[in-house]
């Protein structure tokens, strides 16, 4: 360690790393001796984050509310930068490797049941992978790692997705997700380049740790200073002030953060990855595209909180509020089980960039941590659903889509347990009393309120925005409710004769879902059912202002949201039990623009990606035609100037040769006559000139 | 005997050997040639483990400063009242070369592993093979200007007949193609170089010298001379010092190659086979980045401050012009050649930065893509050899067939395209932080760079999409079912140490950054008080 820690210091530090280590262990495991055809893998990655979980336990017990730990380890060097590598444990460090560790377990354990034996091996390889970068991603400290394992958990995410890899479907899914993933990780990486090339380090703690650079720097005539002063040195290596750069580059790396958020916890307008991503196994989505990952942009935000100002934090909450709000108005009309969970995940993130925005930030990551369980849980019970659609249409050999809800119906009696942590999942999602979820959504709208106060009209939208959604979630989970547990199998109403197996499946199955669901409920987090305030989590991050529960927002926010949820779920029950026609018809405008998702991906798809191919192919044309082509014309030239030269060769100077040549015989041969051999022909000839010669003569 | 010459003149002493044996041995050849590369790179190694690090051993415009010197009085001619020429014998290494001379010992291992689906006029091919390793080790080593064209040229003899003997269909257009362009380049470089000599003096003895070291000091320069700094000359109205970088910049910007100069690469490397492939993509494009590094910034400093903005741009369109090029492609071999343009241009990017960061990226990203796309032209080479097509619509699910290959093929996309753990990440991430850092290039210049990160992924995933993944599609059927069969241990044996090295420099760059740092800083320095 760089930095002297003391002995109880280095040994929570060791704890941590071991945390963090394990799924990698696992994973070389797995990826070394590929028995393929046995259960092993599955049991030695699940023992390995179990172990994780322990020592996250054992970490978080040590740091939660106490002290921070930052110890650290030079990498390497670059020119005069040293490149340092090393762990920050803090609060949110500490939360998230337990809350990741915790979900993971009973991921882990549903999956030993819920994938094949042989393609157990990839699995568990691939998983411990993740968990591996995960666990890394949130306790390192330094903005070459961070971004390191941001990639490398997207690149996990990939092979996760495009884990059944000769669908097509599946491999489309994951190249987009890695794609649009890209997007965000370049935003990362240009707002990284940027905060090194201002402040000389990549040290998180140095940077926004108490005390950090950031706090230091301003804004001022249009220039973005890093600091006044020198910087105290800090590892022995002093940061002297320089002049600033334009403060244009302060939005950039803004923007940059706010790419890369967007991508990883899928939001307006880098969300569509994620529905697509639901290709992969389940029980993959459940750790990874609801719990874990997706909330990594959260985790991001609460790491550089310290570099945003006012302007940037509302357009924060506004990108929040709107993915919330249209992420749930197109859960409504959605058919396919995990897409509606998708989009209700995209929405339930879109709450907590907002909370960051509004800043609520105890109740983003409160939020982040109950949502985890739900989300989670909930996607576990949609496994189980699927799993057992897929087991009726292989029985019946049907050609239907195991996933589609409008197939089912009238599951409650079939799977009970499910049926139950189902229930317990949606209740959280809407945020009913009593569950995890009234405790942390419910702050987060009464902050909004509190939030919006005193500003202007435009920003009232959106507290109210916020509430529109809550209702909408409480229709589309009523939908999912009763479409699913409620009224009749519709199998059995199209074919009469269909067989029907089904059941809870195995304690692999039932007791992740039973974990899941006791963590769903307010307990665990608070003693007070009903005051966010009293949460531990909440106050582990609370700043003190917002203890107190003076505006009335406290009571009539979550009276009136339940109220209405509770009707809406009514009108649900009534729209899809009793079948009364109250709902919008499958006709208009708004139903096709929720059920074609915005139409957003569609514009990508056609428009974007499109455009970048054909552009590239015209870049071609140009690389053939115009760059090869003047290479073509400069051979093509020097091809006709050697014709030319070559016929000057041959016509002029050589011609001229001949010529004197030809010349020169023809005069040869004319006087060669004369030599014949006969003496009259030679007096003949003197004569002749002697003859010309007088004539000449005479005649000049 | 000196290392350094020794790890140059090896290859050309099998190659002796290889000459003298009757074609009966021709089985041999490669085999003695394997010897051959195997020792340069225990050779290499040596020098790698021997090379000293710290200030002291910065290189660059220190002549005491460089390390494994062998020099040797060469050409001496009397030439009377106008002095005596002198040409010597003189390499050396410095941080800017013994990584590239390293890596080119590896790369070149596994173009001779690659050289194994040669199967006509062994002796021909393996002997211009050694000749033209042993020109590109002179090259990397050669501190005398003279040495270093000689070198220079000698590479172009082999690769002309590489190409245009052991080819694929249209080889002759290519090899033409290739050797004219590079020669374009460099006879002008001929005509700086003899300016150069006739301005600089070597301050010990009086001579006009091809010193390299000496031509970067700017007080060796004569008065009145071409390239003087102290009175300005002119040619055709502009600066000649101007003009002599930018001859020199053109010449290995063809090597590079730069954006709009690199339309031979593209044929070249379709038609050439696949060990040639690896050596062109692997060393020679090195050569120019290197030469651009050493001899045009290193003898010319003041204007390549002054020109920093335009190699730069070249920079980034090089990067965004060969990704969205590759993007359009759907031979395989052409796809990476392009990505090779497109990876190629960071470099420059970095060097144009001139920032410790930018400078120490551009040298990873060298060695790196040195590495990387050896790996990715010897998997093209895998299935060209086994059916003759690699055109990425012929063929579909090659992930089930070929399960190991398709692995190999995953880790070489995803370590190029940049995934943290690889090389090449450190390399670009570096070479865009020094772009950004540096007061001499504009920033947006290193955000339009991160753009060619972006795609990278989308042309290499949309690759491993249509080939390898899906269900098992093959244009041949089932002939070519058969014929893709897995790899064998040669295949492996070239594979792996290329994914190794990638995960080790990506995980642990420190192995090379520190052997390169000292020259990189006194590099910066030299630049900053040109």
């Amino acid at each position: 360690m760089h930095t002297p820690l003391p002995n109880t210091d280095l040994q929570t530090t060791y704890y941590a790393l071991a945390a963090v280590v394990l799924p990698f262990v696992a994973f070389l495991i797995n990826f070394m001796v590929s028995s393929k055809s046995s259960k092993m893998s599955g049991w030695i990655s699940t023992g390995a984050v179990l172990m994780s979980a322990v020592l996250a336990a054992m970490v978080f017990a040590r740091i939660w509310n106490m002290q921070q730990i930052h110890g650290q380890q030079l990498w390497f060097s670059i020119g005069e930068t040293p490149v340092y590598a090393g762990v920050w444990l803090n609060n949110l460090s500490v939360l998230m490797l337990l809350l990741v560790t915790v979900v993971a377990v009973p991921v882990h354990i549903y999956s030993t049941a819920y994938i094949k034996t042989h393609e157990n091996n990839r699995y568990f390889t691939y998983l411990s992978l993740f968990c591996f970068s995960m666990l890394a991603l949130v306790v390192v400290d330094s903005m070459v790692l961070l971004y390191a394992f941001w990639e490398l958990v997207g690149f996990s995410s990939y092979l996760l997705i495009g884990f059944w890899f000769t669908r097509d479907s599946a491999v489309q899914a994951n190249k987009k997700a890695f794609i649009m993933n890209r997007i965000g990780d370049i935003g990362l990486l240009t707002a990284i380049i940027i905060l090194f090339a201002q402040y000389h380090t990549f040290d998180l703690v140095q940077l926004f740790g108490e005390k950090g650079l950031l706090y230091t720097s301003t804004i001022k005539d249009g220039l973005w200073l890093p600091s006044s002063s020198i910087v105290p040195p800090h590892n022995g290596w002093v940061i002297y002030g320089s002049e600033g750069i334009s403060s244009v580059w302060q939005y950039v790396a803004f923007t940059g953060i706010v790419l890369a958020v967007a991508a990883k916890s899928a939001q307006f307008p880098l969300h569509t990855w994620l529905p697509d991503a639901m290709e992969g196994p389940t029980s993959v989505s459940a750790l990874i595209h609801a719990a874990t990952m997706v909330a990594a942009g959260v985790f991001l935000l609460g790491r550089v909180y310290p570099m945003f100002n006012t302007t940037e934090l509302d357009i924060l909450a506004v990108i929040g509020c709107f993915t919330a709000f249209m992420a749930a108005t197109i859960a409504l009309t959605q058919n396919d089980l995990k897409r509606i969970l998708a989009y209700s995940t995209i929405s339930q993130l879109g709450y907590m960039i907002m909370a960051m925005g509004i800043n609520a930030y105890s109740s983003s990551l409160f939020h982040l941590a109950t949502h985890a369980f739900f989300k989670c849980l909930l996607f576990l019970c949609a496994g189980v659903i699927i799993h057992e659609m897929q087991h009726i249409k292989e029985e019946n050999e049907l050609d239907i889509d195991p996933q589609n809800i409008l197939y089912m119906g009238g599951l409650r009696k079939k799977l009970p347990v499910t049926f139950v942590a189902c229930v317990v999942g949606c209740l959280a999602l809407v945020g009913f009393p009593l569950t995890s979820g009234y405790l942390s959504k419910d702050g987060i709208l009464i902050q909004s309120f509190e939030w919006a106060d005193g500003r202007s009209a435009m920003f009232r939208l959106v507290p109210y925005g916020i509430m529109l959604t809550s209702c909408l979630t409480a229709f589309y989970v009523a939908r999912l409710i009763f479409k699913v547990f409620f009224g009749e199998f519709r199998l059995k109403e199209i074919l009469p004769n269909v067989h029907l197996h089904v059941s809870d499946g195995g304690w692999q199955y039932t007791l992740p879902l039973l974990f899941l669901s006791l963590c769903s409920l307010f307990p665990l987090f608070s003693i007070n059912p009903v005051a966010y305030e009293h949460a531990w989590l909440y106050q582990g991050f609370a700043p003190s202002n917002y203890l107190a529960r003076e505006s009335a927002y406290h009571m009539l926010v979550p009276i009136g949201i339940n109220i209405a949820s509770v009707f809406v779920a009514y009108w649900a029950y009534a729209v899809y039990i009793q079948e009364r026609k109250l709902v919008f018809p499958q006709t208009s405008f708004w139903f096709r623009l929720s059920y074609h998702q915005w139409y957003i991906d569609i514009f990508y798809r056609n428009v974007i990606a499109n455009a970048v191919v054909q552009l590239g192919k015209a870049l071609f044309w140009v690389d053939r035609s115009v760059v090869d082509g003047l290479i073509e014309l400069l051979t093509k030239i020097t091809e006709m100037l050697a014709a030319l030269s070559a016929w000057t060769d041959r016509y002029i100077v050589d011609g001229t040769l001949h010529l004197i040549a030809a010349t020169t015989s023809a005069i040869g041969n004319f006087f060669r006559g004369f030599q014949s051999g006969k003496i009259q022909y030679y007096l003949f000839s003197m004569l002749a000139v002697i003859l010309a010669v007088f004539i000449i003569k005479l005649l000049i | 005997m000196n290392i350094l010459t020794l790890l140059i003149f090896t290859p050309a002493l099998f190659g002796l050997i290889i000459l003298a044996l009757p074609s009966s041995f021709r089985a041999s050849f490669k085999y003695i040639t394997l010897l051959a590369t195997l020792l340069q790179v225990g050779m290499s190694a040596f020098m790698y483990l021997n090379f000293k690090t710290g200030a002291a051993f910065g290189g660059i415009n220190q002549e005491s400063q460089y390390q494994f010197v062998h020099k040797l009085p060469w050409i001496s001619l009397n030439l009377g009242t106008v002095g005596k020429m002198q040409i010597d014998y003189f390499v050396g290494a410095d941080g800017m070369s013994i990584m590239l001379l390293v890596m080119s010992a590896i790369v070149m291992v596994i173009a001779t592993l690659a050289s194994w689906e040669i199967k006509s006029n062994l002796k021909g091919y393996f002997v211009l093979f050694l000749l033209l390793d042993m020109a590109v080790m002179g090259v990397f080593s050669a501190l005398d200007f003279f040495l270093f064209y000689l070198f220079y040229e000698l590479m172009l003899l082999p690769l002309y007949f590489l190409i245009g003997m052991w080819g694929g269909v249209r080889r002759e257009y290519a090899a033409i193609k290739f050797f004219l362009y590079t020669l374009f380049g460099s006879v002008f470089m001929l005509l700086v170089m003899v300016g150069l000599y006739l301005s600089v003096t070597d301050p010990a003895t009086g001579n006009h010298t091809f010193n390299i070291v000496q031509m970067m000091n700017p007080a060796n320069f004569q008065k009145y001379s071409v390239f003087g700094l102290a009175v300005p000359q002119t040619i055709f109205g502009i600066s000649a010092r101007v003009v002599g970088f930018v001859v020199l910049f053109v010449a290995f910007a063809i090597k590079v190659p730069v954006v709009p100069l690199h339309t031979w690469l593209p044929d070249a490397h379709v038609e050439a086979p696949t060990p040639v492939s690896i050596i062109l993509a692997g060393v020679l494009l090195k050569i120019g980045g290197y030469g651009i590094i050493r001899i045009c910034m290193g003898i010319f400093p003041e204007v390549a401050a002054s020109c920093a903005f335009w190699l730069g741009l070249l920079g980034v369109v090089s990067i965004l012009y060969g990704a969205l090029n590759a993007l359009a492609q759907r031979d395989l071999k052409r796809l990476i050649a392009y990505s090779s343009v497109s990876h190629m241009g960071f470099v420059l990017l970095g060097v144009a930065s001139q920032t410790a960061e930018g400078v120490s990226g551009a040298m990873m990203q060298m060695i790196s893509h040195g590495f990387l796309s050896s790996m990715l032209f010897f998997l093209v080479g895998v299935i060209y050899n086994r059916v003759h097509d690699r055109d990425i619509y012929n063929f579909r699910g090659l992930a089930t067939l070929m399960p190991e290959y398709a692995t190999y093929v995953m880790i070489a996309f995803f370590a190029s395209l940049g995934l943290p753990g690889f090389s090449a990440f450190v390399a670009e991430a570096f070479s865009l932080a020094g772009a950004f850092k540096s007061t001499l290039i504009p920033h947006w210049m290193a955000v339009c760079g991160s753009v060619g990160i972006l795609l990278s992924a989308a042309y290499f995933l949309w690759t491993l999409q249509r080939m390898f993944f899906g269900k098992e599609l093959l244009k041949g059927g089932e002939i070519w079912r058969t014929a893709l069969t897995k790899l064998d241990v040669r295949e492996k044996a070239a594979l792996l140490p290329l994914a190794l090295l990638a995960l080790i420099l990506g995980i642990m760059p420190s192995l090379a950054l520190d052997k390169i740092n000292d020259s990189v800083l006194a590099f910066v320095q030299f630049l900053q008080h040109k």
